[in-house]
């Protein structure tokens, strides 16, 4: 029995389409052009015009499956300093919970990726196991693992209960003693390290001037993390510092390992903050307004503007609310995901690559797209496609060369 | 620089500034702070360069976010100076205000090179046009989306018949 699987334009790997055009000479990348427009599915236009502010934190959470907090998160931040609703502290602190449980499932996810697109299936494979954990936490927690409807304006929906705490004790004691045989299998590797040390450089200066955000520019020697420079939630309270790679390493070279040697460190922060988190939550009520029809009027009075900015795992998440009074929905709603931040940074990186070298780099940054889908080679002035397939065999063939 | 040292340094230049404070923190409280400030648009690039000036690094740009706001479109540039350090990071918007008959922003691509996208999407998203950006293809958009539609209008330009986007759709 013969079975059809389609695999594109969105490749399973990464979500949503985007295409990049590559003008190579030889194997040789010269000129790189990112394509975006390959599904736009309005969903400001949705927040502006169809839901009212309560059903848009929904939409929101379907920006992106993997940050299914970050989104809410930044729009609630942002209205909530519009009409003035005030957050329990233990609604504070739940919040911080669960964006640092995000970003260890979606750092662990992108380490997994990153293996794959290296052509080292096994650690694939492990990586992806190891990040079970977390989603099994998540699912206990939240009695679901991605879109957990968690986020609600003035609190959270759900409380983390006394039977969830040793559960997620439970996780915190298997990531720290998993975290040093993960490290040697990521850093000491000796294909990862020749796959990845010096390719797809980011300088510092680049990564300032074309905005870049969260690893990505970390990794790049920049101090730049908004939980540490505004902090939010109960953030102030965890005294987070921004990770480089010189923590480790000793020095910043912005390149693709230390992009992986970043979120590595991220994730055993992430670990640290739930342990006090939970250590010093406090007790009370998880949401100041419980009647949903009084949330929506109060909402509806307001007049004003904000932005919402959170440390998505893929760096600096940020809305802008503009609230007008009397008018259903959001006025305007501006989203800004740190992958659009970032996409401007792939020319650079892909510089003077080989093609083979396209799938590792682009995954570097953690795109929250199907980034490899189709590239242009243009080769003796005639336009040739690549799919991702293509693209990953080529990534395999190359790892497979340099082992020998 | 900090936050009053900008205040005064914005203050001088004859411009305004509106501060907007949110508390955070439970433990340990602190006061989060954005600034907003009202500028012409002749007057955006001398204020941007200023900011580059004033910031050790480089200002970090975020976004640009318009709205259509009836005879005018008003155009927020989202930057930030001074992150690096606990709590140093000041998030500054500048507000540009464009009537809709002479609907322009300068580019700020040759400054800042990330602002790219940004602009790019006003034009396709907005309608404002920018002057000097060289490349002008759609972002988001495909490209044969429609001309003189723009979806994040509220007048006669915002799309109207992609409302219904299934059957049974309530207007």
């Amino acid at each position: 029995m013969k079975y059809t699987v389609p695999i594109g334009p969105i490749h399973p790997a990464l979500k949503e389409p985007i295409a990049i055009n590559c003008t190579v000479s030889g194997e040789e990348i010269t000129d790189v052009d990112v394509v975006a427009s390959q599904n736009h599915r309005g969903i400001e236009w949705i927040g502006m015009n169809r839901n009212n502010p309560v059903q848009t934190i929904y939409i929101a959470e379907r920006v992106c499956g993997i940050c299914n907090f970050c989104h809410p998160a930044c729009l609630i931040m942002a209205v909530e300093e519009i009409a003035d609703i005030d957050v329990p502290e233990r609604a504070q602190y739940i919040r911080v919970i669960q964006s640092e449980l995000e970003r260890i499932h979606s750092h662990l996810l992108w380490a997994g990726v990153a293996a794959h697109e290296l052509g080292f299936d096994s650690l694939l494979h492990y990586t992806w196991m190891v990040r079970e954990k977390v989603m099994d936490t998540l699912e206990i927690v939240n009695g679901n693992r991605v879109t957990k409807a968690i986020m609600m304006y003035g609190g959270v929906r759900r409380d983390i209960k006394d039977e969830h705490v040793p559960k997620i004790r439970e996780m915190i004691k298997y990531y720290q003693d998993l975290f040093d045989k993960v490290a040697k299998l990521f850093l000491e590797d000796k294909t990862i390290k020749m796959r990845t040390r010096n390719i797809g450089i980011l300088t510092k200066e680049d990564a300032l001037k074309l905005q870049a955000v969260g690893p990505t520019v970390r990794a790049s020697g920049v101090k730049k993390d908004v939980r540490q420079d505004t902090p939010y939630f109960a953030y102030p309270d965890f005294d987070v510092k921004a990770i480089t790679p010189d923590m480790l390493t000793g020095k910043v070279v912005g390149d693709t390992y230390d992009r992986i040697v970043v979120r590595l460190l991220e994730v055993k922060q992430s670990v640290e903050i739930i342990e006090q988190a939970l250590d010093e939550m406090p007790p009370g009520e998880i949401i100041s307004e419980q009647k949903i029809p009084k949330l929506l009027a109060k909402i509806k009075r307001a007049e004003g503007e904000a932005i919402g900015r959170h440390e998505a795992p893929r760096g600096e998440d940020i809305h802008y609310v503009k609230l007008k009074s009397g008018f259903e929905s959001l006025y305007t709603w501006k989203v800004r995901a740190p992958t659009y931040s970032n996409i401007m940074a792939w020319r650079p990186m892909l510089m003077h690559h080989q093609i083979a070298d396209i799938p590792i780099v682009a995954a570097s940054i953690d795109p929250c797209l199907s980034c490899t889908n189709r590239a242009v080679v243009t080769e003796n002035n005639e336009e040739k496609w690549l799919t991702a397939e293509d693209l990953h065999n080529l990534s395999v063939k190359k790892t497979k060369e340099m082992m020998k | 620089m900090e936050l009053e040292e900008i205040i005064d340094a914005f203050k001088e230049k004859g411009l305004e500034v509106r501060v907007q404070t949110r508390m955070a923190g439970v433990k340990k409280k602190v006061e989060r702070k954005t600034l907003w400030v009202d500028i012409e648009r002749e007057r955006l690039r001398e204020i941007v360069e200023y900011l580059i000036e004033i910031s050790e690094e480089f200002p970090h740009f975020s976004v640009i976010s318009p709205s259509d706001i009836g005879d005018e479109v008003e155009v927020n540039y989202h930057f930030s100076v001074g992150y690096g350090k606990y709590m140093g990071e000041i998030p500054i918007t500048l507000k540009v205000k464009v009537p809709k008959s002479d609907l322009w922003v300068p580019t700020l691509t040759d400054i800042i090179p990330g602002t790219v996208f940004s602009e790019r999407e006003i034009i396709e998203m907005m309608g404002v046009d920018v002057k000097g950006l060289e490349d002008k293809r759609h972002l988001f958009l495909t490209e044969d989306f429609p001309e003189g539609v723009y979806p994040w209008r509220r007048d006669e330009t915002a799309p109207k018949k992609t409302n219904k986007l299934y059957e049974g759709w309530k207007e």
